[in-house]
């Protein structure tokens, strides 16, 4: 006995004096893929994620709101930027909330600790489409758009009337499409299933022996994933098993991009890496839990690529048929999903598909001028061809 | 049995062996002398510290003396010299939250804390009830403290001096500015006896690695400083980093107006020295933790770490020098170059907070607050 307790401490000896890095876990913790996205300690839920919850909700008030044309612009950035307690909306716990969503946008640790610089460019920006959409778009509501005049324009046929400002851009597309790689990829993929969040400070050792947070039933490491889960499925009725369309962001789009034949099977990487990736942290597998990052990386990345090259592409058409409400409306998207772009994560890299300066490049192009009243259309097929190629789709599986 | 053991020993040393990565092992696996480092620290760096930032706190104890005694241009202008002098001296001391200052429950936390509440300080001149001891009096005294009573009590330096002078109150400022002043005196002397008497040998001789070793709590405390007290207090906080807008009156010597990137660039120079082991008194440099790193090899991204941090370190300081003088100024004229100084610094938290403690086989001790 006292040979066999020997030589277990001097394995463990070997195991800390060795692998002081992350890769720290034994070979035989298999890893079970869960069924549903539950998990329990005692008999109790481990999982919570109320707080992207909250945001996402705060998130989908702001984006009604900004069709509102009764919101001021102090209103609509009280919503972007709630402070606790202020009847921002119209529902009183998100009132209540301490949280809000603009504090969050471009802020995950592995992208913005240390590029606060850009972080504010990017919300200073929203800031600014969320101000002129008061100022300027709800100012012309009952006026005509013409190319340098903010207003509204009917799409063909009697179709929806879309209100843009005078380049052209719906800025309410340009927040909302936003905010799906500014608050809910950056923050999933850049920040909650990163290493550097993961396993920060104690959190493997507290995981490995069981310590859960105080009055939680979870360990510090199986929350932070959970928050990252909860940026897209947060909003579901029964996140547990997701059924996507749960909201107006990355879980929406996921299923847009899933219901894509070309891309079909997308959503469902997604959902059973984030079981899996959980379940590994369970059994305390971080070399699994970390090859389902990369699974969950790459498959979310490329939801605002498939998008932005299906609206540039909708906008192209658009502009041939000139139907301008139309083709506004798809290149509004298209532009609130390029500037997403530079959330994206190349799996296991630390960098995005496109950096802020290339998606700036491109929404100046998109932007130069009188806007969408004079783009191009080689300029959306180049721009089209850029983002698929980068991602290894072709143009054509986007588009249709 | 016995041979499931040798099956799992000998997979435990595979996997120890394919999980290396670019940065070497360090902790209960080296031969490092910890003790010459603590000692190089202690002899070298600490005690001359604290050796020439007494002296400098006493003389501005003296002029403040002067001050209540005469209250006029001449006394007031003497006292602000010699604020400003200990103020600078004392960038060099606050990382140091260990021993008597960690005992005192934080030295720092009645020398530096800010802003300071106004409110505090009036009201405790008006009734005289107040106890700097107290917890809630901590961001009312200290350097920000005197800051505010120096500069900023009234709008014009007669003002200021009529405070001490004619004002229906001002006894009571001339008690409160005493009172802050014997305070920091006070601790500062107890802290500084307590390094030169009993605790040099007990930090120097606790070369072990465990979570009350020396070494561990230093470079905890390090880090921490560098984080919190240099890059979220000086630069980050006012900066609006934390917040969803600027907050230029949270800087340091905020009503000075005149010195807040002076005290931080001193700062920096702090930490910077204490990483090469610098002497405090010369351009020697000893036993750190640049030597220690440099012995462990230690490399990240094809070069020495020790190296990566020295160039992250005089990055900021290029950031720093290119802002205004006063911060204040800076974040109302262009914020932008406040987050670039901060990211620069920031940059160097993951090779101290990360890649250095790995190296050295210490943990971290304290974690970032998290929003959700």
């Amino acid at each position: 006995m006292r040979k066999i307790l020997l030589g277990i401490a001097i394995t463990s000896a070997l195991f800390t004096s060795c692998s002081s890095d992350d890769d720290v876990n034994n070979p035989i913790n298999e890893v079970e893929a869960p069924l549903t996205y539950k998990f329990t300690r005692d008999g109790n839920s481990t999982v919570d994620f109320n707080g992207q919850t909250t945001r996402i909700q705060m998130a989908m008030e702001l984006r009604s709101a900004l069709k509102d044309n009764t919101k001021s612009a102090a209103e609509l950035q009280a919503m972007f930027a709630h402070l606790e307690g202020e009847s921002d909306f119209s529902d009183t716990n998100l009132n209540a909330s301490g949280k809000n969503v603009r504090s969050k946008v471009a802020a995950s640790k592995d992208y913005f600790a240390a590029n606060t610089t850009v972080s504010n460019e990017i919300k200073g920006l929203m800031d600014s489409w969320i101000e002129q959409q008061a100022t300027t778009v709800f100012a012309n509501w009952d006026v005509t758009a013409t190319a340098g005049t903010a207003g509204q324009l009917q799409q063909a046929g009697g179709g929806t009337m879309r209100y843009v400002d005078a380049k052209g851009l719906e800025l309410d597309q340009a927040v909302a499409k936003t905010l799906i790689g500014g608050l809910m990829i950056d923050q999933m993929l850049n920040h909650y299933l990163s290493t550097s969040v993961l396993d920060e400070a104690s959190n493997i050792e507290n995981n490995n022996n069981g310590v859960v947070d105080q009055g939680k039933f979870y360990t510090t490491m199986e929350h932070k994933w959970d928050e990252g889960y909860g940026y897209l499925y947060g909003n579901e009725v029964d996140p547990s098993v997701p059924v996507l369309g749960a909201d107006s962001f990355l879980n929406t789009y996921l299923k847009q991009v899933d219901s894509d034949p070309d891309f079909a099977g997308t959503a469902a990487e997604v959902y059973d890496a984030l079981k899996l990736g959980r379940a590994a942290i369970v059994a305390k597998n971080y070399e699994v839990r970390d090859a389902q990052v990369a699974i969950i990386r790459e498959n979310i990345s490329i939801v605002p690529a498939v998008r932005a090259v299906h609206y540039l592409q909708g906008g192209k058409i658009g502009m041939a048929a000139e139907d301008h409400a139309k083709a506004f409306h798809a290149l509004s998207e298209a532009l609130g999903f390029i500037n997403s772009l530079q959330f994206t994560r190349q799996p296991n890299t630390d960098t995005p598909y496109f950096t802020h300066a290339e998606v700036t490049a491109f929404m100046d192009a998109l932007m130069d001028g009188n806007g969408f009243w004079d783009v191009a259309p080689e300029v959306l097929d180049s721009m089209s061809e850029a983002i698929a190629s980068k991602f290894g789709f072709t143009v054509e599986e986007a588009a249709n | 049995m016995l041979k499931k053991i040798a099956l799992f020993f000998g997979l435990a040393l595979i996997v120890a062996c394919s999980s290396s990565d670019d940065s070497s092992k360090g902790g209960a696996t080296d031969n490092f002398d910890r003790s010459t480092l603590l000692t190089n620290l202690a002899d070298n760096i600490i005690i001359p510290s604290y050796q020439d930032f007494a002296p400098k706190l006493t003389t501005l104890k003296g002029s403040i003396e002067s001050f209540v005694a005469t209250p006029n241009q001449s006394t007031l202008d003497a006292t602000r010299k010699n604020w400003l002098t200990a103020y600078s001296a004392w960038q060099r001391l606050e990382m140091y939250n260990i021993g008597k200052a960690e005992a005192l429950n934080q030295y720092y936390y009645y020398m530096n804390i800010y802003p300071v509440t106004v409110a505090d300080i009036e009201t405790g001149v008006s009734t005289g009830s107040y106890d700097l001891n107290a917890p809630s009096y901590h961001d009312a005294q200290g350097f920000p403290a005197l800051d505010y009573l120096l500069y900023g009590v009234a709008t014009d330096d007669a003002g200021i001096i009529s405070k001490f002078s004619t004002d229906a109150n001002a006894q009571g400022y001339k008690d409160y500015l005493m009172d802050v002043i014997n305070q920091m005196d006070n601790l500062t002397q107890q802290v500084i006896t307590d390094w030169t008497t009993i605790y040099r040998d007990q930090f120097v001789n606790s070369s072990q690695n465990t979570a009350t070793s020396s070494l561990n709590k230093f470079v905890n405390d390090f880090i921490f400083y560098y984080e919190k007290g240099l890059r979220a207090n000086k630069i980050g906080i006012p900066a609006g980093v934390f917040s969803t807008t600027p907050l230029p009156d949270k800087v340091e010597a905020y009503y000075n107006q005149e010195v807040s990137k002076a005290l931080s660039l001193e700062a920096l120079d702090a930490v910077q020295d204490v990483f090469n082991g610098k002497s405090f008194n010369g351009t020697a440099t000893g036993p750190s933790f640049k030597t220690y790193l440099d012995y462990l090899n230690t490399n990240k991204e094809g070069q020495k770490l020790s190296s990566l941090i020295n160039n992250q370190f005089d990055l900021a300081r290029t950031e720093i020098e290119g802002l205004n003088s006063n911060f204040s100024t800076q974040i109302t004229s262009d914020n932008s170059k406040m987050t670039d100084a901060y990211d620069a610094l920031q940059r160097a938290v993951v090779y101290l907070k990360v890649d250095m403690v790995q190296a050295f086989n210490i943990s971290v001790d304290y974690v970032d607050a998290d929003g959700d």
